[in-house]
């Protein structure tokens, strides 16, 4: 994470996504060419907060960079407007998790490079 | 203080955090036993900052506002994740607000009312349509200190735009107070504040308290029978019940705004938050008194009054009472966790 980020700021933090203006296909990530009309007229959109879990699986052993927020859940969530979104789910534990559970996106800290470098924020998913 | 064009509240968002630590795990881990004289607060997870807190309460007041551009975003804090570099542009990157004055304000406790005040100013002279006064902390408390029962976490915000039939909430008056007092503080690159504990009553809060509640009484031709409502600072859960009493108001004008015991003290949101507790169940024409404190110090005042627009804008309110109530307890030790309390 460091100049990339910057960059797509837009994407994790309000979770912009691209809409097809010939197809009204929705994609996220964005892509540059419509995935399924192969149109380029693609437009920026805010995707849907809300969705509900495909899957999700528990990480003991994460990254370099994540050792404190271990254990953690990572879950595939289908948004309302069908795009499916990868993101870790907080605020709770694995007990608690089923497939088709809803849930919202959240604005938290994804990453900090120790105390005295930058933090980088982004979406991450909660129990609706 | 009046401004020249009416103000009011065109919506407000609070965010708690999931997380609880009973005081009586403080006092086991401290004390040898016992409790706090909060039953519990509210603690941010590992990955929630005053950044992050500020822009979940900020999307709720904008859901609630229906507002498209603010003109201005201030962050009242003392929790700022960085000394250099502004809570306020996290929150407006967020918000997909750019053409905006961002600022963070500080201010001990009262860093949000006064973000109130400046833009109730800015709104209120004509130079911007909206504005959002956001209150966050991460309050931090020393390990094993007096202070760390109460230090909770939370955010609350407002959009405060000209008084229209889409506002809440008028604005009627608003004064402000202060005076060099060494109550508390924390010098630059230290980690948590300090104060002289003997001092933080009298002279510090109930003096200026009572101080800008008066003033706003006299400016204004004000008693405290005039209020439905009244939401004090709430640095413990005493302090706002003794200096309400002082000041002529009743038990029952303060129950609604009361939070300290079940969440903490919140610093920045503390009083703000106590307000939108108010606003979740006031009715159309009830007054509303709400007086901050910041250590340093100072506080600032404000009579609202409760429009029509209430019932239809709450609808879309999350309810304080649903976020203190909906939790998770945690021990010591995860709590020391989260909030970094261990030195790797
Ligand atoms: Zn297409």
């Amino acid at each position: 994470m460091s100049i990339s980020y910057w960059r797509l700021k837009d994407r994790y933090y309000r979770l912009i996504g691209v809409s097809c203006e010939d197809c009204k296909s929705e994609f996220f990530p964005p892509v540059h060419v419509c995935r399924r009309c192969g149109s380029r007229k693609l437009v920026d959109r805010d995707m849907p907060r809300t969705g509900k879990i495909v899957t999700y699986t528990e990480l003991r052993e994460t990254l370099a960079g994540f050792e404190d927020q271990e254990p953690m859940l990572l879950c595939i969530v289908q948004l309302e407007n069908g795009v499916k979104v990868l993101g870790q789910i907080v605020d709770t534990t694995v007990e608690n998790l089923s497939i088709g559970d809803k849930v919202k996106a959240v604005f938290r800290k994804i990453q900090e490079h120790g105390s005295s470098g930058q933090i980088f924020y982004g979406y991450k998913f909660v129990k609706a | 203080m009046k401004t020249h064009y009416d103000v009011g509240i065109a919506g407000y968002g609070v965010y708690l955090p999931l997380y609880r630590l009973p005081t009586t795990e403080i006092a086991r881990v401290w004390k040898g036993g016992g409790a706090g004289p909060n039953k519990e607060k509210a603690v941010a997870s590992i990955d929630e900052d005053s950044s992050t807190m500020a822009v979940e309460a900020a999307r709720r007041a904008m859901d609630m506002a229906e507002v498209s551009r603010l003109g201005a975003i201030f962050v009242g804090t003392e929790s700022k994740p960085y000394a250099v570099k502004p809570t306020s542009t996290i929150v407006a990157q967020a918000l997909g607000q750019h053409f905006v004055l961002a600022s963070d304000m500080e201010f001990a406790c009262k860093a949000a009312t006064e973000a109130i005040q400046v833009i109730r100013g800015l709104v209120g002279s004509g130079m911007i349509q909206n504005g959002l006064a956001i209150g966050v902390d991460t309050a931090q408390g020393r390990p094993g200190d007096d202070l760390e029962f109460t230090t909770g976490s939370g955010a609350a915000a407002y959009v405060l735009s000209r008084s229209s039939p889409e506002t809440l909430a008028t604005v009627e008056a608003g004064v402000s107070y202060v005076t060099d007092t060494g109550d508390f503080w924390r010098r630059q690159n230290e980690k948590y504040p300090r104060h002289l504990s003997r001092f933080t009553g009298e002279p510090a809060y109930f003096h200026h308290v009572e101080t800008s509640v008066k003033q706003l009484f006299e400016a204004y031709g004000l008693k405290a029978s005039d209020f439905t409502y009244a939401v004090f600072h709430q640095p413990n859960p005493r302090f706002p019940v003794e200096v309400a009493h002082r000041l002529g108001f009743k038990a029952e004008q303060i129950k609604t705004g009361l939070l300290n015991p079940m969440i903490g003290n919140t610093y920045s949101a503390s009083s703000p938050m106590g307000l939108a507790a108010v606003l979740d169940e006031a009715k159309p024409g009830d007054r509303v008194m709400i007086a901050s404190f910041g250590s340093g110090a100072g506080s600032d005042a404000f009579a609202l009054r409760v429009t029509d627009a209430i019932e239809k804008k709450r609808k879309k309110a999350v309810k304080v009472a649903d976020l203190i109530s909906k939790n998770t307890k945690i021990d010591y030790a995860t709590y020391a966790k989260f909030r970094g309390k261990f030195t790797k």
